[in-house]
C-alpha cells in the first residue's frame, strides 16, 4: 500500500485537469505536454549526467541547444531550397530531411561539447563557483556567435510536409509533430537506459556517478569517460534543439537559455544525476505547463516553480536523487 | 591588560589596527570618495555626472554581490532580481499613489526591503538546505519568473514600457535651491549627493558585516564547509543570513537607481544583462575583495559609455563590410571572451592580484 500510494496520487493529479475541460481538449493538451516534456528531457538528460558524473553544473548546455537548433535550421533550409525536401509530398524525403538536420546538429554539438569540456571546463575541475562562472562566460560567447553568424532575429524553421498538420483519431485532433517528438523521446530514453545498464561503458559511468574516486582507484580514466558523457550530453541537447525548432517552427538565439531554465527545474525535481528522474520531472513539467497554460495562461511558468518548491520541501534531493 | 593575556585573535586584530594607516588602501578608498564627491563641482557635464552616479550605485551593488559570492561562496543569479524589486517598489510607490511625497519614497524603500528579505529567506530555505549549488539554479529560475511577471502584469508594472515616476521635494527635476558657492543647486545635484551618501553608508555596513564574527564564520564556511559544520555551525542558517543581507542591500540600491534614472523597466533593472554586468564587474575587480567592485564598476560602465563612439568609429572605418559591422555590433561577445580570460588568468581580479603581489614583496623583504 505504501508503495502504491505515490502512484495513485500521481494518477489522480494526472487526471485532475479533466474536471475543468472536455476530454478532447484534454487529449490534445496531453499530447502537446508529453511532447514538450520529451523535448525538455533531451536537454535535462545530458545536464543531469554531466552533473552526476563530475559535479559540473554546465550552464553552457542551453547554448549548445541553440547551436544544434541553428545548425539543423541551416541544413533544413539548404536541403529545402536546393531540392525542396521539406515541401515535397514524399514521406521518405521528409524523414530524410529531419534525419539529416538532426545528424548535422549532433555532429556539430559533439565537436562543440568536446571543445567546451577540454578548453573551458577541464581547467576548473572541482571548483564549483568557477565552473558556473566560466560556463556562463562560454554561454555568452556561444550565443553571441549565433547572433553574429545567423543574425539576431527570429527565423522560420522549415517543417517537412509529413510532420505538418494533424491526424483525426476518433474526432480528437492529434498534431503530428508532437507524436514524432514523443516517439523519439521514448527511443532516446530506452537507448540511454540500455547503454547505462547493459554495456561496460554504462556500468563505469553509473559507478562514476556513485563514487568517482573509486572508479579512478580501479584504474579507469574517469576524465576520458567524462569527455564522452559531455559530448553525448551536448549531442542530446542539439537533438532537442532541432526538435524544438520544428516543434515551435522557429529559431531564435535565446531559445537555449529559456530551455535551460526548464531543464534546471526538471533536474531539480528529478534529482541530480538520475536519468529516470529527469524523464519523470520533464513529463511533470511539460504536462502541468500545458494544462495550466490552457486554464490560467498567466500562471503557466508559476506552476513549474510551485511544483519545484513543493518537491524540494517534500524530498530535498528530488524524486530520484541519490542524496549525496 | 598585558598583551600575554590576549587571545591570538585579539593579538591579530591589534596588529591589524596598528598597521591599518600605514597601508595605501584606506587612503585610496578615501580618494575614491573625494573624487566622487568632487565630480559635480568640477565637471559640469551631465554625462559625466550620470556616469559617476551609476558607478557609485553599481560599485555598491557589486560589493553586495561580492558579500554573497566572494565571502560566502554561494553563486546567486537572483541578485539583479532583488535590485529590480527595489527599483520597482520605489517606482510603484512614487507613481501609483497620487502626488509623490517623502513618505511615499520611504514606504517604497521599506516595501522593497521587506519583500526582498522575505523572498531571499524563502529561496535560501528551499535550496541551501540541500546543496549550495541548487541556489544557482533556483535563483536563475526565480529571476526569469520575476522578469516574466514584470513584463506580463502590465496594469501594475507598465509591462515592457516600464514606469517613470516623478520624485518629491528636493529630489524633483524642477527643484531649484539657488546657488551655493557659485554652483547651482538642482534636484539632480541633491539626488546625486543623497545617493552617494547612501552608497557610502552601505559600503561601511558591508565592511562591518564581513569583518564581524558572522562574516568570519561565512568565510570559514566558504573555505571548508564540512569543517565549519563540524565546529558546530549550522552552515545553512549562516548562508541564508548572508544571501538575505546581500539581497536587502541590492534592494536599497535598486531604489537609488530609480531615483537617479527616474525610470524602471524589466530590461534595465531585472534583465539577465544586469546580472551579466554584475558578474563581469565582480570578476574584474576581484572576487572576495569588496572594494574591487569600485574598479570593476568603473571599468565596465566607462567602457559601455564609450562603446557607441567606438561603434560609430568602426562603422566609418569598415563601411560596407557586413561581417565587420556585425562583429562590432556584438560587443557582448568580447565581454564574454574577456570574462573567460579573466576567470582563467586573473581569477582574483585586479585587487586580488595586486594584493598578492604586495604580499609577496613584503614576504621577500
Amino acid at each position: 500500500m505504501r508503495r502504491a500510494a505515490p502512484i495513485l496520487v500521481a494518477a489522480a493529479l494526472f487526471l485532475l485537469p479533466l474536471a475543468f475541460m472536455d476530454a478532447r481538449t484534454y487529449v490534445t493538451l496531453t499530447v502537446a505536454g508529453l511532447a514538450m516534456g520529451m523535448l525538455i528531457f533531451l536537454v535535462a538528460a545530458g545536464l543531469t549526467l554531466i552533473f552526476g558524473l563530475m559535479d559540473v553544473l554546465n550552464f553552457a548546455h542551453g547554448a549548445v541547444f541553440s547551436w544544434g537548433a541553428y545548425v539543423g535550421f541551416s541544413v533544413a533550409l539548404l536541403l529545402n531550397q536546393r531540392w525542396g525536401w521539406a515541401t515535397a509530398p514524399s514521406v521518405p524525403l521528409n524523414v530524410l530531411l529531419l534525419a539529416a538536420s538532426i545528424l548535422a546538429a549532433m555532429v556539430v554539438a559533439v565537436g562543440l561539447g568536446i571543445l567546451l569540456e577540454r578548453v573551458i571546463v577541464r581547467p576548473v575541475y572541482g571548483r564549483h563557483m568557477f565552473q558556473i562562472l566560466i560556463t556562463l562566460g562560454a554561454t555568452i560567447v556561444i550565443e553571441e556567435l549565433i547572433r553574429m553568424i545567423w543574425g539576431p532575429n527570429d527565423q522560420v524553421m522549415p517543417v517537412p510536409l509529413t510532420f505538418q498538420g494533424s491526424w483525426d483519431v476518433a474526432d480528437v485532433i492529434v498534431l503530428r509533430f508532437p507524436v514524432v517528438a514523443i516517439v523519439l523521446g521514448v527511443l532516446v530514453y530506452l537507448g540511454i537506459t540500455l547503454l547505462l545498464t547493459r554495456t561496460r561503458v554504462g556500468l563505469i559511468v553509473r559507478a562514476g556517478v556513485e563514487n568517482g574516486e573509486m572508479i579512478q582507484v580501479l584504474g579507469h580514466n574517469i576524465y576520458r569517460y567524462f569527455t564522452r558523457v559531455f559530448a553525448a550530453g551536448s549531442a542530446l541537447a542539439a537533438l532537442g534543439g532541432v526538435m524544438w525548432a520544428m516543434f515551435s517552427q522557429s529559431v531564435r538565439p535565446t531559445m537555449g537559455g529559456e530551455q535551460l531554465i526548464f531543464a534546471f527545474i526538471v533536474v531539480i525535481i528529478g534529482g541530480l544525476g538520475s536519468v529516470t528522474g529527469s524523464l519523470l520531472g520533464a513529463l511533470i513539467v511539460g504536462l502541468s505547463y500545458n494544462y495550466v497554460a490552457f486554464l490560467v495562461p498567466k500562471a503557466a511558468i508559476g506552476i513549474n516553480m510551485a511544483i519545484m518548491v513543493l518537491i524540494l520541501l517534500l524530498r530535498p534531493t528530488g524524486l530520484f536523487g541519490a542524496g549525496k | 591588560m598585558s598583551s600575554d593575556r590576549l587571545t591570538p585573535v585579539q593579538l591579530a586584530r591589534q596588529a591589524e589596527r596598528r598597521r591599518r594607516f600605514r597601508q595605501p588602501a584606506p587612503y585610496l578608498r578615501l580618494a575614491c570618495l573625494v573624487l566622487a564627491a568632487l565630480v559635480p563641482l568640477v565637471v559640469p557635464s551631465f554625462q559625466v555626472l550620470d556616469l559617476a552616479a551609476k558607478i557609485a550605485i553599481f560599485a555598491a551593488l557589486v560589493a553586495s554581490y561580492d558579500v554573497v559570492l566572494g565571502y560566502t561562496g554561494i553563486v546567486s543569479f537572483g541578485h539583479a532580481m532583488f535590485f529590480g524589486f527595489g527599483a520597482y517598489a520605489v517606482a510603484l510607490s512614487l507613481g501609483k499613489f497620487g502626488a509623490p511625497t517623502y513618505a511615499h519614497l520611504a514606504a517604497g524603500f521599506l516595501a522593497g526591503v521587506a519583500l526582498s528579505a522575505t523572498i531571499a529567506v524563502l529561496i535560501g530555505a528551499f535550496s541551501l538546505r540541500v546543496k549550495a549549488i541548487f541556489f544557482a539554479m533556483i535563483t536563475l529560475a526565480f529571476a526569469e519568473f520575476a522578469l516574466i511577471l514584470a513584463v506580463q502584469l502590465t496594469h501594475i508594472t507598465g509591462g515592457e514600457d516600464g514606469l517613470s515616476p516623478t520624485l518629491p521635494g528636493i529630489f524633483a527635476v524642477s527643484y531649484n535651491g539657488g546657488r551655493l558657492g557659485g554652483i547651482p543647486v538642482t534636484g539632480r545635484l541633491v539626488t546625486y549627493y543623497f545617493i552617494l551618501a547612501i552608497c557610502l553608508v552601505l559600503f561601511l555596513v558591508m565592511a562591518r558585516f564581513i569583518h564581524s564574527p558572522l562574516g568570519r564564520t561565512l568565510q570559514a564556511i566558504r573555505d571548508n564547509e564540512l569543517r565549519a559544520e563540524a565546529l558546530g555551525f549550522r552552515t545553512f542558517v549562516f548562508q541564508i543570513a548572508s544571501s538575505s543581507f546581500g539581497s536587502v542591500v541590492a534592494t536599497v540600491l535598486g531604489g537609488c537607481y530609480v531615483m537617479w534614472v527616474r525610470y524602471a523597466n524589466p530590461e534595465s533593472v531585472l534583465g539577465i544583462h544586469v546580472m551579466l554586468d554584475l558578474l563581469l564587474m565582480v570578476i574584474i575587480g576581484g572576487i572576495g575583495t569588496l572594494y574591487g567592485s569600485i574598479i570593476g564598476a568603473t571599468f565596465l560602465l566607462t567602457a559601455q559609455t564609450l562603446l557607441p563612439h567606438v561603434r560609430t568609429l568602426a562603422a566609418s572605418v569598415f563601411a560596407g563590410s557586413m561581417i565587420m559591422q556585425r562583429m562590432t555590433e556584438r560587443w557582448l561577445l568580447y565581454f564574454g571572451i574577456l570574462f573567460i580570460l579573466v576567470v582563467f588568468f586573473f581569477p582574483k581580479g585586479v585587487i586580488g592580484t595586486v594584493r598578492d603581489a604586495l604580499a609577496k614583496r613584503q614576504a621577500t623583504r
